[in-house]
Order: structure tokens, then sequence, then C-alpha cells
């Protein structure tokens, strides 16, 4: 057999050429793990066919606004007569109807995709990114500073989230984005929760105690060690924030403490709520409804698939 | 001291801290503000006689810790002052708002957790079956879909397309007048307005309890004693209720965090039904920039949290043992 074969084979000259390697992006443990985390759900055909959806919403975010085939404050008129198409029916050259305004609504509505997507990436890496630190920094440290910080989540978990955002949104002023950091400033708290959980297990693990006896940094441990093991539940949390992040802030739209001219789904919603023609321009309010439960659904139902999660990682998430 | 009595006074202890800490959050919260405590108001167009009653009540022109000092003397005393919008007592006009909002809420999501336990139960025991599999996705595509959204639609299908139910508000305009307050809870125009906001709640929250039973049952399943309640012929409804009884505890440990999650989504609910409670004062008053008001009917959000927790808790450590032992 080839001698130098088998030398490449051994996993201590791996790991040192590993070293030398230029480093790539996709060779990070973090992002391998990431990967594999998302791998494992997608194997699954359900949880599959919900990806597939948060995917073409995604698409509709990033596309959307060029396949649009109006201008957004674009007011129709009929040909004919020349008046204004108020609330009309959905038609040929209207396929979702028009608005109380004249706007079309199909076009607001790929539009609306853009705010909505955004909201969910923001508002959902908020969520993942604070819960990541409180809980690994809770877990891994431990002691006084644990028992702060888990207080401290304890006291978040019991604050009801719109009354509070509402408060917190007249400090920080009404706008889109104070809209999205609010839910982003709240929600952490049931990923803290179970990735400080899931850090005092991985903390167990004969590696850490290896590393940790072999005289390795925390940061060192922290970022080579705990955070590749909990970055799959992390994904779990990531899809489940999107989809509370979308849902909760088209709720405060709806209320009117976030920016009425951002077109987003839930300022559609309001739009059509507050028009006074809700029940008749159905064409208009159900749309963004339906497809802002859908997502939510979906990321739900995306993040259920993933396996490692038990009764009480489940429990967090669905009181979220 | 018996371990019981002990679990009992550190809770309490607790408890009261976390009600301290509300207060000290909403003072700092609301004195940070920018500008005065009463400048924004002033600009929304309060007059100076109202402005110069929430300077007194506050004691706002001296330094902070004494402002902080009357801030809970007032609260304690239940001296919340004037509202400036409304012109009464904070108390005089939120009392029966939150009557409203209990008397809509408690039924509501006592209704939710009977029906939840028993639908997740039945999926969770027949692990794997189509009823598992797929009834459980419209109970999760329905509390997937923002509460307003679900109240709007329950208004264009029963009250605008079928006219079953009145639109909104809590009783007809007019019907209340010469009744003592509690009347109007007993007729049938309250009971038709009762109907919509009740399933809307109901919809919004289904899928809490119904998940967790579900979890929860299959975990109790896997346990030897339920393969020993099949081995010994127990009818099947029977061994059932046996499990129900294992599994309910984490459905009732998530009740009171449950019903915080319900006056939150209340504040929607409300306002598409223009249901006169908390939630629609609430965003009433944070509009209209009424700090007095905001500032008590968010207290009282949470404390209604922060004490069902507390009776959760208490109940929990007499129903299991185990609890009290941790403290």
């Amino acid at each position: 057999m080839d001698i130098a074969k088998k030398v490449s084979d051994n996993a201590l000259v791996r790991a040192i050429s590993d070293q030398s390697r230029v480093k790539n992006v996709g060779d990070n443990y973090i992002v391998r793990n990431l990967w594999g985390g998302i791998r494992s759900m997608v194997n699954d055909r359900m949880t599959a066919f919900y990806f597939g959806i948060l995917v073409t919403i995604l698409l509709m975010g990033v596309f959307g606004p060029m396949l649009a085939p109006y201008g957004v404050e674009e007011i129709h008129f009929d040909p004919q007569t020349g008046q204004m198409l108020r609330a009309e029916p959905p038609s040929l050259a209207h396929p979702l109807g028009t608005t109380f305004n004249g706007y079309d609504v199909l076009t607001r509505l790929l539009i609306g995709a853009r705010p909505t997507v955004l909201t969910g990436i923001i508002g959902g890496g908020m969520i993942l990114s604070i819960g990541t630190a409180i809980g690994v920094t809770a877990g891994y440290v431990g002691g006084r500073t644990e028992t702060l910080l888990m207080r401290f989540t304890d006291f978040v978990y019991g604050v009801p989230l719109i009354p509070f955002g509402i408060v917190l949104i007249t400090f920080l002023g009404v706008g889109f984005i104070p809209s999205i950091m609010v839910i982003g400033l709240i929600l952490w708290r049931g990923a803290a929760r179970v990735i400080r959980a899931q850090t005092l297990k991985v903390k167990q693990y004969p590696f850490v105690q290896v590393a940790k006896a072999s005289g390795a940094s925390t940061p060192h441990i922290i970022f080579k060690h705990i955070l590749p093991n909990v970055a799959p539940m992390a994904v779990f949390f990531l899809s489940l924030g999107v989809g509370y992040a979308i849902m909760l802030q088209a709720s405060l739209t709806f209320l009117g403490v976030a920016d009425p001219f951002i077109p987003s789904w839930g300022v559609m919603i309001r739009n059509a709520f507050n028009s006074g023609y809700m029940s008749t321009a159905w064409w208009w309010s159900a749309p963004p409804g339906l497809l802002i439960a859908i997502t939510v659904l979906a990321t739900f139902m995306f993040g259920r698939g993933y396996e490692g999660g038990d009764s009480e990682t489940a429990n967090n998430a669905i009181a979220a | 001291m018996s371990s019981l009595r002990r679990y009992f006074a550190v809770r309490s202890v607790q408890t009261v801290m976390m009600l301290a800490l509300v207060m000290t959050a909403l003072f700092v919260l609301f004195r940070s503000m920018p500008g005065d405590f009463t400048a924004q108001m002033a600009a929304s167009g309060a007059n100076e006689e109202a402005l110069q009653a929430i300077r007194e009540q506050w004691h706002l022109d001296e330094p902070l810790y004494m402002q902080y000092y009357h801030y809970l003397a007032n609260l304690v005393q239940g001296n919340l002052g004037e509202s400036p919008v409304y012109r009464v007592d904070v108390w005089e006009f939120t009392k029966l708002r939150i009557f409203n909002t209990f008397i809509l809420v408690a039924p509501a999501m006592t209704f939710t957790y009977v029906i939840g336990v028993a639908i997740g139960t039945v999926a969770g025991s027949n692990r794997g079956s189509a009823f598992e599999r797929f009834g459980t996705v419209p109970i999760i595509g329905v509390g997937s879909s923002p509460a307003f959204f679900t109240a709007i639609l329950l208004v264009i299908v029963f009250a605008v397309w079928l006219n079953l139910f009145p639109t909104s508000g809590m009783t007809s305009p007019g019907s209340t007048e010469g009744l003592a307050w509690w009347e109007p809870y007993l007729t049938r125009d309250f009971a038709a307005h009762y109907v919509l906001p009740f399933t809307a709640v109901v919809c919004r929250y289904l899928f809490i309890p119904t998940l967790i039973m579900r979890n929860s049952v299959v975990e109790v399943m896997g346990e030897d004693f339920t393969e020993y309640y099949r081995l010994t012929g127990l009818p099947t409804l029977t061994r059932l209720r046996h499990i129900a009884k294992h599994a309910s505890i984490p459905v009732l440990t998530i009740y009171p965090v449950s019903l915080a999650r319900a006056l939150g989504g209340l504040v929607l609910i409300e306002t598409v039904f223009n249901w006169p409670g908390i939630g629609f004062t609430l965003v009433e008053a944070v509009l209209a920039r009424d700090y007095p008001t905001v500032q008590f009917v968010f207290f009282v959000v949470a404390a209604f949290v922060i004490v069902s927790n507390f009776v959760v808790d208490l109940v929990y450590g007499v129903i299991d043992p185990r609890i009290r032992l941790e403290g």
C-alpha cells in the first residue's frame, strides 16, 4: 500500500494539515453542524415540503418587487368610464382585485413580501443571537452569572409581549425597525432557556473536559466545542424566531405602532380593516393574512422536524 | 419548617420581589422617556391644569429617588391619579375594563385547555395515526395566523356574510342605560356579542395545550407503568385517564404562561371587536400618551401573570412533592 496515502489518512496528520489549510467557510465547525441540522430536517419529506414553502417566500422577498405588474402607488382607473377602480373584485387585469384606493392587490402583495422577509431575518437573527449568547454564557460560566442571567430570563418570560412591545415602542419611537427590534429584545427567552440546558449537557462531554484540562481558554472552548454542538438547536430557534417575528410584527403594525408607509403584509390587513371595506373586499385582506399564516406555519413545522428536541425544548418553543 | 412551608415561603418572597421589579422597571421606563414625563402629553394637547395635577401627584419636581418613593407609595396605596385624557380617576374607568377582559379571557382559556388536553391525549395515544399527523396541522395553522387576522375572518364570515352575530362591541349601543353595572352581563345581547371574541381566543391558543399534551402523552406512553396498565387489561378509557393524569403536569405548568400570552394577544382581539377591555384601553392610552393609564394597565397585566404563576407553583408543590425539594 502506498505509504503516503496511509500517512495522509492518519487522523493526527489530517488534523495538522487542517490547521494549515486555507480557511474555507464551509469547513467551519459551526457552519458544518448548522448545515447538518438543516440537512437532517430536509431528509424528512414533510419537513422538506415546509422548507420548500420557506424558500418560496424568501424568493418572493428577493424577486417579488421586480415581478410586480404595476407600481406600488399606482392608482388604477376604469378605461371606459375613467372612474377609479375602488375595491374591484378580481379580474384579468388585476388577478387579486384592487384596494379601496385603487391600488393593485397583487402588486402590493409582491412588494410587501420584502419587508416581511426582512422582518423575519432581522427578528429571527436577533432572537437567535441574543438567546444563544445568554444561554451559552449562563450554561458554561455558571455560578452567580448564571443565576443572574436566568432570573432575568424568567422575568422576561413572564412579560406579555404585545403590551410590553407597545410600551417599549413608545420609548424607542414608532417605526418599522423599532417594531422588529422590540420583538427581538423580548422573544429570545425561549431560546436562552433551552440553549442553556443544552450547554449544560455538552459541558459534561469528555472532549470539553479534555480541552479544559489541557488549558484551553473559555472563548476557545465556547467557540470550538460548545457552539458547534448547540448549532442544530439554534437552527430550530432561528426557524421559530423567523415565524414569530413576522407574526408579531404584523400584529404591532395592525395596532398602528409600526411604520404604515412600508407596505408590508401587516399594513395591508390594517388598511383593509380601517377602510371599512374589509368584509366586501375579502380579496384585499385575505391574501396577506393567509400568506403570513402559511409562512409562520411553515417555520413552525420546519422547526418541529428537528429530531433532537426533547419535550422541554418543545414546550418552551410552543409557548414562546 | 416542613419542606412544603419552606417552599411556599421562598416562592412568596420571590413573587413579591418580581412585583417590585416590575414596578421599578415601569418607573425607569417612563422616567427615561425623552423629555419630562408630561412633555409629550403637553405636546398632544393636554391642558396645563391636568399636567399640574400629574406633576403634583407623582412629585415630578423632586429628585429622582424621591419620585421613586412617591411612585411606589402611590401605587401601593392604590392612588393612581387622574387620566389626562378621560379626566377621571384611572381606577374608576379601568376597573370595569379589567373585569371585561377577565370575563373574556378566563372562560375562553379554560375552555381552550379542556379541548386542547382532550385532542392532545387522543393524538398522543394514537401516535403515527393519520389524526396525529394531519389532525394537528389545522390547529397549528390557525394558531400561526396573527390573532387579528383570525378575528377579522370570523367577523367577515359569521357577522357579515352569515349575519349570525354582531360585528363588534360588548353590548348593543344604548341597551345598557339605567342598568346596574353587572346587569348587562346577563343579557342575551351580551351573549351574542361574546361568541365571536371567545371563538377567536380559542382558535388562536388551542395549539398550545394540544401540542404540549400530545408530547407529554407520547412521553408517558413510553414509560413502563403504561405498558403494565395495558397488560392488566384495563379498559382503554380508564388507561387514558391514568396516563392523562401523569401527562398533564407540563400542561399545568404552562397554563399561567399561556394566560400571559393570551392577555397579550387579547390586545389584538379586543381591538378588532372593539371589546372594552384592558388591551383595548392600553392601545388607546399609548396612542393618546395617557401615561398614568398605561402605567397602571401594564402593571395589572404583569401582576396578573406573576400572581398566577405563583398560584400554579403552589398547586404544583402540593400535587407533585418532587418539586418542593428543589426549592
